[in-house]
């Protein structure tokens, strides 16, 4: 059992090394995606100018580029494999749960690089007040895992389809419906000062409950 | 042949008494009447969304295909229930709140539900293997189970409703007029077997699909 589970370890170890690596050889996803959250938020910005009294804008602008700037990246995670047909080879090496697991962990790292650029360029450009720090931080955090969990699942499900990528905003667009509610409730509550108590531990019970669901499911994935 | 013939002469009687016999309650007026065909298409909707996932939970766990064929008619059959619900829902909404459309929190979550039976039946659509889209789409329909209790959540946390009570017979509704009240009852018992009956349709229908499919294929080879 022991064995089982450090090897399991290992191969997720494994599959975030290699995530990453071939991530690095291109850097396809991550510039596309750091383009399209900068070309955003300049015409944002420019169309619109400072908001730095709204909040509820803020946050709304906020998790609506970050969402769909990720979008076009997690959904590519399984599609990459399918179109390089590597999967085959990939799965003779790992189990179904260890290869998503390891996904989903490169997922994380990669929204967590792309608010590293995002945010702060968001923060500048829209002229938002100063937030508070540990609540808006917890919040993109666990917005993330959220957003992370649900697009893996569904990035793994849409690579076996015809369509692919057309198909991934329409299916996982009502799976992340209450991540982007419960996000940016809670940032505008602490741009307003308020608790974000509840939607912070909303986005942690969704972000939980979709994963052990997933941990459930990875095995269903592949069966031929 | 009786059942059915009795289901039709029942869903009959029950129109025509929901426009004749039932009384309209004071402050709703005339737009009482929708509500005979709201509030049993939205409880459609959510049977069937139940039902889509139980056998999608049961296809995973015996790999009978029969189980997929219920989930996915139920999936169609509630989308047209979810419609139904959310035009009807519309109207009165125009009539008694001045308009169509304000993401009221009922409003917002009966649009969630659409939202998943259309990415349902788009990632359906998108397999062509019956065994793989039995597979995939049972797994979509598990994570989509997670999410629907969160978005019956986190919404009406979020917005203030001026929907009125969802559940029927909550209080407040006691001095209901009885004839209501079984207009309502009768009217759900309706819509609930009709629903059974044109999915006792959809999965014959299904199951003819699939042999053909099948035959097809064996052709083919």
């Amino acid at each position: 059992m022991r064995d089982d589970a450090s090897s399991s370890a290992a191969a997720i170890w494994a599959i975030l090394r290699k995530e990453c690596r071939s991530e690095w050889r291109t850097r396809y996803g991550i510039s596309a995606a750091l383009l399209f959250s900068v070309t955003t938020l300049t015409s944002v910005s420019f169309a619109v100018g400072r908001l730095g009294d709204r909040g509820d804008i803020l946050a709304a602008l906020l998790w609506i580029v970050l969402l769909f700037a990720s979008l076009a990246a997690l959904s590519h995670s399984f599609v990459r494999e399918v179109e390089g047909h590597t999967l085959t080879l990939l799965r003779m090496v790992a189990s179904p749960t260890s290869i998503a697991l390891g996904k989903l962990l490169f997922n994380l790292l990669f929204l967590g690089v792309l608010e590293l650029v995002t945010v702060p360029l968001f923060l500048v450009l829209m002229g938002a007040p100063p937030p508070h720090w540990g609540a808006f931080l917890a919040l993109l955090g666990l917005g993330s895992a959220a957003l992370a969990a649900s697009s893996t699942l569904v990035g793994a499900l849409i690579a076996q389809t015809r369509s692919r990528g057309s198909l991934f905003a329409a299916v996982s667009l009502p799976l992340l419906l209450p991540v982007l509610a419960a996000a940016v409730a809670g940032t505008r509550a602490q741009w307003s000062d308020g608790s974000i108590a509840a939607p912070a531990r909303m986005l942690a019970a969704y972000a939980l409950a979709v994963l052990a669901m997933s941990l459930l499911l990875y095995d269903h994935l592949w069966e031929e | 042949m009786i059942l059915r013939a009795t289901l039709f002469l029942w869903v009959a009687a029950t129109m025509v008494a929901a426009f004749v016999w039932a009384p309209e309650v004071p402050v709703l007026g005339p737009t009482t009447r929708v509500l005979y065909f709201h509030i049993p298409s939205a409880w459609i909707t959510v049977l069937a969304l139940g039902w889509s996932m139980v056998h999608s939970a049961l296809y995973l766990r015996t790999r009978d295909l029969a189980h997929d064929d219920h989930a996915a008619a139920s999936a169609e059959l509630g989308l047209l229930f979810c419609i139904a619900a959310t035009i009807t829902g519309s109207l009165w909404a125009r009539a008694m709140w001045g308009s169509y459309w304000n993401w009221d929190p009922r409003e917002t979550s009966i649009f969630f539900l659409m939202l998943i039976y259309g990415a349902y039946l788009a990632l359906r659509g998108s397999l062509d293997d019956p065994v793989r889209r039995a597979r995939l789409a049972a797994i979509y329909s598990c994570v989509a189970f997670v999410a629907v209790p969160f978005l019956m959540f986190v919404v009406p946390r979020i917005y203030f409703s001026l929907h009125p009570d969802p559940i029927i017979n909550a209080r407040g509704k006691v001095d209901m007029d009885p004839r209501i009240r079984w207009m309502f009852l009768s009217m759900l018992l309706a819509f609930t077997a009709l629903f059974f009956w044109m999915l006792s349709l959809r999965v014959r229908l299904g199951r003819f699909e699939r042999k053909r499919e099948a035959r097809a294929v064996a052709h083919a080879n």
